[in-house]
């Protein structure tokens, strides 16, 4: 491994050299061993991302799998319009975007402040021990958290429940009453993901040389001013690329956790864009129509993405591009 | 130098063979079954000598945690039997649904598939994915002898795309702890009225006698049937109802339908009825009735010996506490809800089936599964391995190993058009379920539109429906008044409930 970075830094002296001299087959010949490397992820990107793509075609025909691709009837852009005039599209437009804020808002803070808690530990046991915890969650299918999350919340017998009842002699429906859906939901994400993110944060806290603390100690620093000045800004732009990064996936919100705490009583808060693709694409077999609207949602995560791009390099921040 | 470089070759050669070797993956297996079929084709021809064996494959669901593979003895007599050689896939029933739209959409059809009367079936027999198979049933001997209200329920404009698997139309009922009756010194009830104040005296009067308020009167899951088979006791129409001027409604504007709601959030709001009935597995919603904790569940008629057989195996003394009926009283009259008289049927693909000359070959492997030794195979397994026959008692083996071998292979048959195969003598209680599937065909309720296809609702059916489903659960726990009900029948309309009932009042004009 020393080896092979030793190498790469060889060369890339050799490149300042020498760079104007040489034609880009020159170049590629020069790095062949690392254009090999590329294959096989170029591969994956290419088989399994690039060539299925072209299925979103589908959204402007009135595709049957019998009569296959080529022959089923091309509808243009029918299927978006029956969609954006349908009753549900509100609804579903609604949900999806308070999920999506209340995932912004409540979740995404969420690993910095865990990563920034962690920093502040002394004690590299207990440092350990804590981040390992925290992040197994992660590992678990959401179907067990749909289950463990039953069992404390059901009104018969739930350990939660059984704790509200004793203080104020009323029990709270979590599970069936939809005002209680979202905060439901978001609890979960940040239960099991919380942990997981703070990995990228702590790798970026890790290269903060020690020397600017030192230095700001010498200023008479506190704890918080430290945290203030030096941590924080040295996060700043992994921060900014993942607020970027999770803007593409707005709109997305983890079908099986929302498939699995929704029923007959929150249905009118839960039903998101991702669950309706499927009751309607895979339980009803409309194929066309469900991927019209995963082209939607994907041409608003690309806006998204491009738009926040665009305004963190305005803020002057490091952007994705 | 040159070791960095041999290194950096071997990752490399490592990497690509790991992607190549997933890429080949599909094929390989795919082709290793082929050989395998093509094995047992060659064993079998050699065998008999006659005719050669027809491959058959079929997707059909399954209930039992692990079902049988193709090498399972069962199949290979069946094969042999039929003279076919079988390539089964089974489903999990649970997400069968999904998985049948997806086998449609891969377009790689097996030659026998199982499915309801779903839209996208629908829609693939409009494709011309399946045979018609109206003109060739009168062929066979079993298939022949359909029934035929059943038959106009699974047709698709007119014709006949599929093998129904034929159940009892009057499967509907309620299974009840008797010995709870004796105990409080109740009668079975026979009105809805005394119904309520059974289920009262069950939740409130200690019916099991162990001085603690532990019991329900009822218990009800996520899955809607039971509210749907009580209101149908209201005399809530099964579906659609007939107005008096011929033109068909929706059940839910029936006047009876709201009287029924507010019984049921009667039984709600009084705790007669499981407070998390909205968000129960089904798959658990039985545990609670075996369990003691419930005395009364409205499912089916069999669950009565199903549930007693549970009961019986963790407490030998509870033998004959149990008792099932189909239906009470409602202020109208005694009614109650059929099924559709059939579970699913057998399509067959003209994808896999190419030419009549098969098509001949898959129906008659059907007619011969519901002949006598059909049934018996794919019911009971084989003689000395999975049951033993002495003096005519039929006794199965416990060995579990040995019942998921077979179990599932019931899927296949379609009891059309009776059930042949071996039984234990019945035992009190199920002789009583009997007695009770007969009556119960006197007064079931039948669907005016079970036959049409309406365009609409193979659209947006499963909209529609949850309008209405969700509201009567909302409805039930209070979560909304009579107001909002109105505004989810408004909904309704507009979500294409208008244009569906116009539908359906044309197809059904046009039959009149």
């Amino acid at each position: 491994m020393t080896q092979l970075s030793m190498k790469s830094k060889k060369a890339k002296n050799d490149v300042v050299v020498s760079t104007s001299q040489l034609t880009n087959m020159q170049r590629i010949l020069r790095d062949k061993w690392l254009y090999f490397l590329l294959i096989p992820g170029a591969l994956y990107f290419i088989l399994f991302k690039y060539l299925p793509m072209w299925g979103v075609l589908m959204a402007f025909q009135d595709y049957s799998p019998f009569r296959g691709f080529w022959s089923s009837d091309w509808v243009g852009f029918d299927h978006f319009i029956n969609f954006f005039q349908n009753p549900d599209f509100i609804r579903l437009l609604r949900n999806t975007l308070i999920l999506a804020f209340y995932d912004l808002i409540f979740f995404f803070p969420a690993p910095i402040i865990v990563a920034l808690l962690l920093n502040e530990v002394r004690m590299q046991f207990f440092k350990r021990t804590i981040q390992t915890l925290v992040y197994v969650p992660h590992f678990m299918s959401w179907v067990i958290i749909a289950s463990i999350t039953y069992v404390f919340l059901t009104t018969s017998g739930g350990a939660v429940n059984a704790v509200v009842e004793f203080f104020t002699g009323e029990k709270i429906n979590f599970l069936s009453s939809p005002d209680w859906f979202r905060p439901m939901i978001i609890a979960q994400v940040i239960w099991k993901e919380t942990g997981w993110g703070t990995v990228i944060f702590l790798a970026a806290l890790a290269s903060v040389s020690a020397e600017q603390y030192e230095a700001a100690i010498m200023d008479g620093a506190g704890r918080f001013r430290r945290m203030w000045h030096v941590t924080l800004p040295a996060l700043r732009s992994t921060i900014v690329i993942l607020l970027i990064l999770r803007l593409g996936n707005f709109l997305d919100q983890g079908f099986q956790q929302i498939y699995l705490m929704t029923n007959s009583l929150n249905r009118d808060v839960a039903d998101v864009f991702d669950t309706y693709v499927y009751f309607v694409g895979i339980t009803q077999g409309m194929f066309s129509y469900s991927t019209a609207v995963g082209l939607f949602k994907a041409v608003v995560g690309i806006i998204l993405i491009y738009g926040a791009d665009y305004f963190a390099k305005k803020m002057g921040q490091t952007g994705l591009f | 130098m040159k070791m960095k470089k041999s290194l950096l070759l071997l990752l490399f050669s490592l990497l690509l063979s790991s992607i190549l070797v997933a890429c080949s993956d599909d094929s390989d297996t795919s082709s290793s079954t082929d050989e395998g079929g093509d094995d047992a084709s060659s064993e079998t021809n050699s065998g008999d000598g006659s005719e050669d064996a027809y491959d058959i494959s079929i997707m059909t669901t399954s209930h039992s945690p692990e079902p049988p593979g193709n090498d399972s003895p069962v199949v290979e007599a069946i094969g042999e039997f039929t003279n076919t050689n079988l390539d089964i896939t089974f489903v999990p029933n649970s997400n069968y649904d999904e998985r049948f739209n997806i086998t449609l959409a891969s377009g790689d059809l097996p030659s026998l598939i199982l499915t309801g009367k779903t839209s996208s079936f629908i829609n693939a027999v409009h494709d011309g994915a399946f045979w018609d198979l109206t003109d060739y049933l009168d062929d066979y001997e079993n298939l022949s002898q359909m029934n035929d209200i059943v038959l106009n329920n699974i047709s698709i404009d007119g014709k006949i795309y599929g093998i129904y698997r034929s159940r009892p139309l009057g499967r509907m009922g309620v299974t009840i702890r008797q010995d709870w009756l004796d105990n409080l010194g109740l009668e079975t009830p026979t009105t809805i009225d005394e119904f309520y104040d059974v289920m009262y005296a069950f939740t409130h009067d200690d019916p099991d006698g162990n001085g603690q308020d532990d019991t329900l009167g009822t218990i009800v899951s996520e899955y809607e049937g039971p509210w749907d088979i009580m209101q149908t006791w209201f005399g809530v129409p099964n579906k659609w109802g007939v107005a008096d001027d011929g033109t068909l409604y929706p059940h839910f504007q029936d006047p009876n339908y709201r009287e029924a709601l507010d019984f049921f959030k009667k039984m709600y709001d009084e705790g007669l009825v499981n407070e998390d009935f909205a968000v129960m597995d089904p798959a658990k919603w039985h545990d609670a009735f075996v369990n003691g904790e419930a005395g009364i569940i409205v499912d089916v008629v069999d669950a009565a010996s199903r549930n007693q057989d549970q009961m019986i195996d963790a407490d030998p003394s509870l033998e004959g506490t149990v008792d099932v009926f189909g239906a009470v009283e409602g202020p109208n009259g005694l009614y109650n809800l059929p099924t559709s008289g059939y579970s699913m049927m057998y399509a067959i693909s003209k994808q896999a089936v190419e030419t009549e000359e098969e098509l001949h070959k898959v129906l008659q492997f059907m007619d011969d599964m519901s002949s006598e030794e059909g049934q018996t195979l794919a019911f009971n397994g084989i003689e000395g391995r999975h049951y033993e026959m002495e003096d005519g008692v039929y006794t199965p083996t416990t060995d579990q190993s040995l019942i998921y071998e077979h179990e599932d292979t019931n899927q296949l048959l379609t009891f059309v058009p009776e059930d042949r195969y071996l039984e234990k003598p019945l035992q009190e209680l199920e002789e009583k379920e009997e007695e009770v599937l007969e009556t119960n065909e006197e007064i079931v309720v039948g669907n005016p539109a079970e036959p049409f296809v309406s365009e609409i609702y193979s659209r947006q059916g499963e909209q529609l429906d949850n309008i209405i489903l969700d509201a009567k659960i909302q409805y039930i726990v209070g979560q909304i008044d009579e107001a909002g009900l109105d505004e989810a029948e408004e909904l309704w309309m507009n979500s294409g409930g208008k244009e569906y009932i116009e539908e359906i009042n044309e197809l059904y004009q046009a039959t009149q």
